[in-house]
């Protein structure tokens, strides 16, 4: 393993008296897509989450321990948050675009941290990340038009190009495609593996098949705490852990 | 594993291939059996039925392999279910050659019966069969119960296999030398040796099977 970009180093979240999270110890590689698979309430949503703080948002969620961006501790209180989620973007379950045109869509958070010094730059700069993400041969010639008109798929790729607009280094995906048809998402798929040469990339999916298609490590969660993280060949094919293997080959006791 | 899949109907198809399985290898061992038997009172009509019988065979083989493959398809399984999935499509494959071997074997009944086969030879061919038979029978009930301690026993007796061959290419070669007239018979005693020297060899592939469905290591590639 090379020197791993995001590190978790006893990772507790609390929601009130509850805790969601245990001690969590992971290691997240540069310009490789880790999926963090598990079942619905086992926390590798709120791990995600806790990653751009995303949970400080809950009032009553509380983070303990230590989560370090390429070194950079995130829950320094000095870290602006604001600048943090730039370098970190999010892509949601359900694809949310703004309600403006495409265009907009892309320059909002550019406009938001003064990227872009003049509209030919904003252009260029729009023209990029929806080429980044795969969309501008279909939108090229209708920019203006609202974010919404577009099918789902589009959706959620014009959604990608509105977070690497502002260049993060991080993009965090919780459950990209589960919203989307089988085609839209082998796109939304396809987009994910080229986008890893420039982004280091956590995606929660429910689809193991997803996961072992697109992510190179895969980090298994059961009740709030981390079973096995390994490479995704290995977790698919000989998990260590007899849970993990319950898990993905869907058994019961 | 005693933990039974939330889609029961999976743990019923993987069974079903396991019964294919065990089916087949009833019916080769019962074949490898019947070959031996040609060996020493061969009878004309005995040798076609076997002979056509392995036709037979093929289409289980066949039909192992499209049962294997649509299970994949629909179900996608993975670790241990992919293994369990796969193995059918591997074991069927070293079924189907032995059973070519023992048609093969009843084909130079055929030639040897009038031929007088030296007695000594003869003696150590029965041993060699009656060892790859057992570790044939063996093999498939370590697969059936996924027993990797079995497979791994099993594996040990084709040493004994391996040295019977030896000791037959000696004695049929001190033979033709005491005899040159012999060659011929020798040549197909040789022949015969060395065909069930390999049905224990697919046995000893079979086990490797066993053993990689129980643990996902490729003994083939760590041996």
């Amino acid at each position: 393993m090379t020197q791993p970009f995001i590190t978790a180093r006893g990772a507790n979240v609390f929601y009130g008296e509850k805790q969601a999270l245990f001690d969590i110890d992971l290691d997240i590689e540069a310009n490789k897509v880790t999926a963090l698979i598990g079942p619905s309430g086992c926390g590798k949503s709120t791990f995600l989450r806790s990653i751009n703080r995303m949970n400080d948002l809950i009032p009553i969620c509380r983070f303990e321990g230590d989560l370090r961006i390429g070194g950079q501790d995130v829950y320094d209180p000095a870290v602006d948050v604001v600048a943090l989620r730039a370098q970190v973007g999010m892509v949601f379950q359900k694809p949310n675009p703004f309600p403006k045109s495409i265009f907009e869509n892309v320059a909002y958070g550019m406009r938001i941290h003064g990227m872009a010094k003049s509209k030919t730059e904003m252009a260029d700069r729009v023209e990029w990340s929806l080429k980044g993400a795969g969309l501008w041969a279909e939108v090229a010639d209708r920019l203006q038009e609202p974010g919404n008109s577009l099918s789902g798929g589009q959706q959620q790729r014009l959604c990608i190009a509105r977070a690497i607009a502002v260049e993060p280094k991080v993009i965090l995906m919780d459950e990209p495609c589960s919203a989307l048809d089988p085609i839209a998402t082998a796109v939304v798929e396809e987009l994910i593996d080229g986008l890893r040469k420039d982004y280091t990339i956590v995606i929660v999916t429910h689809s193991m098949q997803q996961a072992a298609r697109i992510s190179q490590r895969t980090a298994f969660f059961h009740l709030g705490k981390l079973i096995e993280v390994d490479e995704t060949k290995t977790v698919f094919t000989n998990p260590r852990e007899e849970q993990t293997q319950n898990y993905i080959t869907g058994r019961i006791g | 594993m005693e933990k039974t899949h939330i889609v029961g109907r999976f743990d019923k198809d993987l069974q079903k291939n396991k019964d294919r399985i065990l089916a087949m290898g009833a019916r080769v061992a019962a074949q490898l059996k019947r070959a031996g038997e040609l060996l020493e009172d061969f009878d004309d009509d005995a040798a076609d039925a076997l002979i056509a019988a392995d036709r037979q065979i093929n289409g289980m083989h066949k039909d192992i392999h499209a049962h294997a493959e649509r299970l994949i398809a629909l179900r996608q399984p993975m670790a241990l279910d992919l293994r369990q999935a796969l193995s059918p499509i591997n074991i069927a494959g070293e079924l189907e050659r032995i059973g070519d071997h023992a048609k093969s074997a009843t084909k130079r009944a055929r030639k040897l019966h009038d031929a007088q086969p030296s007695e000594k030879v003869l003696v150590l061919i029965r041993d060699m069969g009656a060892v790859v038979q057992e570790m044939l029978h063996g093999a498939l009930e370590a697969y059936q119960a996924e027993d990797i301690e079995m497979a791994a026993h099993i594996r040990m007796r084709d040493l004994s296999v391996d040295e019977l061959n030896r000791n037959v290419m000696a004695a049929a070669l001190a033979a033709i030398k005491d005899d040159p007239a012999t060659a011929e018979k020798n040549v197909h005693l040789i022949i015969l040796a060395r065909g069930i020297e390999r049905v224990g060899d697919h046995v000893v592939n079979i086990t490797r099977h066993v053993h990689q469905i129980v643990t996902g290591e490729d003994l083939k590639a760590s041996e």
